[in-house]
């Protein structure tokens, strides 16, 4: 099978995989017994007339089956509702939040994918030395450190002790967003020609994106190096030493790319689930972003906010496997795409 | 020789790292001025940081917190109230105002000289303008229509001249001076809006959600959802911008506690919303202010009275003596830290009338023992025994529910179990989440106690009493606690439909001495308003109706 009828497969799998997700997320967000358009409302101060326009929006006085069957045609007519915390389309909230998470995430990933692969190569050619030892801590800590809690240490360090960061935002207090192009604020304020906004966009960037990305440094480090230990005991590389070829050439050219498949696994598993929103990094550094997003309307029972939520991650996540699938091939020639 | 090396390279290293931790505690915190102060950041703008965007910038249909805030910067309303004062209507776009002997008609003479922040000219055809909006879009979103359609319709509002305008109502209406401060009661551009999408019925006007133009002293910058929004001066601003002013607001908002506080700390933020649990943190931090104001937000503690979900909950003896089984003072000190007082009945401390209430003082103060003996008179003594301890009313459990998530809720009615308990009543402690609450409190009837906070919508008692203890049959009854007494709602229309102090007076009171001895509430606190600011910013006063007022504020030590 060729690589573009892998992918154009792949992508078609993605309608059962949103229908099914939407059938579970609105069967589990619609079946407690609730309120919500009495809560949107105003709560006790809600007026009747409110209520009524309310229910009759989100048809909350039919059967949930017929609900569903309207909230299945508004999404096939691109339609994700209104979000009525936020008293906006769904679909203009995530216009705003889903660029700073990707924002958030392909920083945390350039500061982790990098720094990971290089310590996990260190730790497995100089396994059981000083520098094996120092990454593995590094790696233990990582996995093992509460984010929150590395999060609130970041802001109180940085921010505060040694005021030399931001303490939360995507810009200084007051200051513009660049014109919306992408919504990606580094990227519109290059595009745009905004040193102003791109310099504070950056440093802006630099807590949230160290702390989201430790985490996940932690978890590609350690796989980086068990893998490359595994394919540093094989008997090629024995092959490739007995040859006489250089340990630069076995370590770049013949260890890592075939120790590199299931590091990308993680890797890309790591990407998807960075883009469905980091609660906990995005709160406490005030990143309005999914996670935030998603948390809020899951606490306010903002159906359709939750529900437009969980369609994305569900694409997020069907369109990073396939990404990770297309990569096994690139960088493993032996594997072959759609199993044939 | 190589040892001595050794050595030196150690000595090197420890220099190092005791330069590095000198040098981070000369860091440490906001940097300081000669004269030991902390250098103020941003001395020209203003940064609060707080829960709660805003949802919409148009006054016609703003009913929540977070919206009323910038309105109230960016419009003006025909009578306002100035700092902390909550007695005194002060004249606004308004300059003076008369009333006919029957409370029916207002005349309110204008302002003149004011344009809005578009040049446009403020007239009479826009107070016109505004109210009738208010009444034919009838707020689609929020439902805020209903507090000018309790006594206006759009016949209501006629033009006298170009700086007059008269208000006739299609009742009397005991509060209605105080409606008028509230945002709904704003003035718009009748221009700038017509120009903008107009008025329909019954919809809401997108384009004046998100882009305000009021008459007040700043406008809007930008509003990033979830993230900022912020204001800066109106330069036609009739008040003028002599003496001292921030050129910028910024209102951040920013959901983690911990963010706030250390954004406070660090000088970032000017003033902050914190937590009661956690203002510890920041009471005693030098360059901070920690003070509580009287604020109108009130809790209670909901009955329902129906004998159709508890029979025992409908007799006024049982809920007398649930009143006196609240440990008040206990609760004021470990729910919220020391800041709240007592509230002593519908009406709030600081509202006009207050004092009809038992001359202000609570009724009801925790004992046990009369609790016990209120039960016993009215035959309800202990006798279901359960593991050999006799309880009340056949072993039927009182479930006391509260929005999960509210620490202060949760440890009250933690408390209530306990002293319930020590009583002979059987009780259990439930959370749920806010929409399933008002499922339970409005759908199905089936709850007994319910922990609950209401906050103001004008400065007027008619806003709590009516909709706390009037009946359902008479527009009451917000709480669906099925409390009638048909005396009572009598009193309550009386005090509603006129404007004669004297007779309102007389009627809150008669009210009172009859619903207290039969409450359909626990009134429990009044809770303070706190927002711990640096000690550089001036001019800040709380006002329980109109919170903020940013064109008072500076930054500046005196």
């Amino acid at each position: 099978m060729k690589t573009w009828e892998f992918i154009i497969r792949r992508l078609f799998l993605l309608i059962p995989v949103i229908i099914g997700v939407t059938i579970i997320t609105f069967t589990i967000s619609h079946v407690i017994p609730a309120d919500p358009a009495r809560a949107f409302a105003g709560g006790p101060k809600a007026q009747p007339e409110v209520i009524e326009r309310i229910t009759k929006e989100l048809h909350l006085d039919e059967p949930i089956w017929i609900q569903y069957f309207y909230y299945l045609n508004d999404i096939i007519h691109l339609n994700l509702g209104k979000s009525y915390l936020e008293s906006r389309p769904v679909s203009e909230s995530l216009a705003q939040y889903f660029p700073a998470t990707i924002e958030l995430t392909i920083f945390a990933m350039l500061i982790a994918i990098p720094l990971a692969i290089v310590g996990g190569i260190i730790s497995a050619i100089r396994r059981n030395k000083l520098s094996d030892h120092l990454t593995r801590i590094i790696a233990i800590v990582g996995y093992s450190l509460p984010i929150f809690w590395l999060a609130l240490m970041m802001q109180y360090t940085f921010a505060y002790q040694i005021p030399i960061l931001p303490l939360e935002g995507r810009l200084a207090i007051g200051m513009n967003a660049p014109s919306s192009i992408t919504g990606l604020y580094v990227l519109d304020s290059i595009l745009t020609g905004n040193l102003d906004t791109l310099g504070s966009a950056l440093y802006h960037l630099i807590m949230p994106a160290f702390t989201l990305g430790f985490a996940t440094l932690a978890l590609i480090l350690r796989m980086t190096r068990s893998s490359m230990l595994e394919v540093m005991g094989t008997d090629y590389i024995r092959t490739g030493r007995a040859k006489g070829l250089s340990e630069r050439t076995i370590i770049y050219k013949h260890a890592l790319r075939n120790a590199l498949i299931p590091t990308v696994t993680v890797t890309g598993l790591a990407f998807g689930g960075l883009l469905g929103g980091a609660v906990l990094t995005e709160t406490i550094f005030n990143w309005p972003g999914m996670g935030r997003f998603a948390a809020s309307a899951v606490l306010g029972f903002d159906f359709n906010a939750v529900m437009g939520f969980t369609i994305i991650v569900a694409i997020i996540y069907v369109v990073a496997n396939l990404i990770v699938d297309v990569l096994y091939a690139v960088i493993d020639p032996r594997v072959k795409l759609g199993g044939g | 020789m190589r040892r001595e090396n050794n050595l030196k390279k150690k000595a090197s290293v420890y220099a190092i790292v005791i330069c590095t931790i000198l040098i981070t505690i000369s860091f440490s915190g906001c940097q300081q001025q000669e004269d030991g102060k902390i250098t103020i950041k941003n001395p020209n703008i203003f940064v609060r940081y707080d829960i709660g965007d805003a949802k919409t910038l148009d006054p016609a249909d703003a009913y929540d917190t977070g919206s009323s805030e910038p309105i109230f910067q960016i419009y003006e309303t025909l009578v306002t109230y100035k700092g902390n004062d909550t007695k005194t209507f002060y004249p606004c776009l308004a300059t003076e105002w008369s009333v006919s002997n029957d409370s029916l008609v207002w005349t309110f003479k204008l302002r003149e000289n004011v344009t809005f922040s578009n040049g446009n000219d403020f007239t009479a055809e826009d107070v016109k303008y505004s109210l009738d909006r208010v009444l034919i879009m009838d707020a689609p979103e929020s439902g805020v229509s209903w507090i000018l359609a309790q006594c206006m319709d759009t016949n209501s509002t006629t033009v006298i001249n170009e700086y007059e305008v008269q208000i006739k109502l299609t009742n009397s209406y005991g509060g209605f001076l105080a409606l008028l401060p509230y945002t709904v009661a704003a003035i718009v551009d009748k221009e700038y809006v017509e120009e903008h999408g107009g008025v329909v019925a019954g919809q809401e006007n997108e384009y004046m959600k998100l882009h305000p133009m009021g008459t007040g002293p700043y406008m809007l910058d930008h509003w990033t959802r979830a993230t900022e929004l912020v204001l800066v001066k109106n330069p036609n601003y009739w008040g003028g911008w002599e003496g001292k002013h921030v050129d910028k607001v910024v209102l951040k908002y920013a959901d983690e506690a911990a963010t706030r506080i250390l954004a406070l700390k660090n000088g970032d933020a000017d003033i902050v919303y914190i937590p009661y649990a956690n203002l510890d943190d920041v009471k005693d931090e030098k360059g901070i202010v920690v003070h509580p104001f009287d604020s109108y937000d009130v809790v209670m503690c909901v009955i329902n009275t129906k004998a159709s979900n508890n029979q025992y909950l409908a007799d006024g003896q049982v809920r007398k003596a649930l009143s006196y089984a609240f440990d008040y003072d206990t609760a004021i000190e470990n729910a919220y830290n020391g800041y709240a007082s007592r509230f002593a009945g519908a009406i709030p401390k600081g509202m006009p009338f207050y004092d009809t209430q038992n001359n202000g003082q609570s009724f009801y103060n925790y004992d046990l023992t009369m609790a016990e003996q209120v039960l016993d008179d009215a035959g309800y003594t202990k006798s279901y025994d359960l593991d050999g301890t006799l309880y009340r009313f056949n072993g039927t459990t009182i479930r006391i529910f509260y929005n999960a998530g509210n620490a202060e809720r949760e440890m009250m009615a933690i408390m209530f179990r306990s002293a319930l308990d020590d009583i002979g009543i059987l009780s259990s402690v439930i959370a749920e989440g806010w929409p399933q609450l008002l499922h339970r409190m409005y759908t199905t009837d089936d709850w007994d106690l319910m922990f609950i906070g209401w906050g103001p919508d004008y400065n007027d008692p008619d806003d709590y009493i009516f909709p706390f203890i009037a009946s359902a049959d008479v527009g009451g009854d917000t709480y669906n606690t099925g409390y009638v007494n048909e005396t009572v709602d009598d009193y309550l229309l009386e005090a509603k439909y006129t404007a004669v102090s004297a007779i309102r007076e007389a009627a809150y009171k008669n009210a009172y001495d009859i619903y207290i001895q039969e409450p359909p509430f626990v009134f429990l606190q009044q809770r303070q308003y706190i927002r711990p600011w640096r000690d550089w910013v001036q001019g800040y006063s709380y006002n329980p109706v109109r919170e903020w007022y940013y064109y008072d504020y500076y930054k500046a030590y005196e």
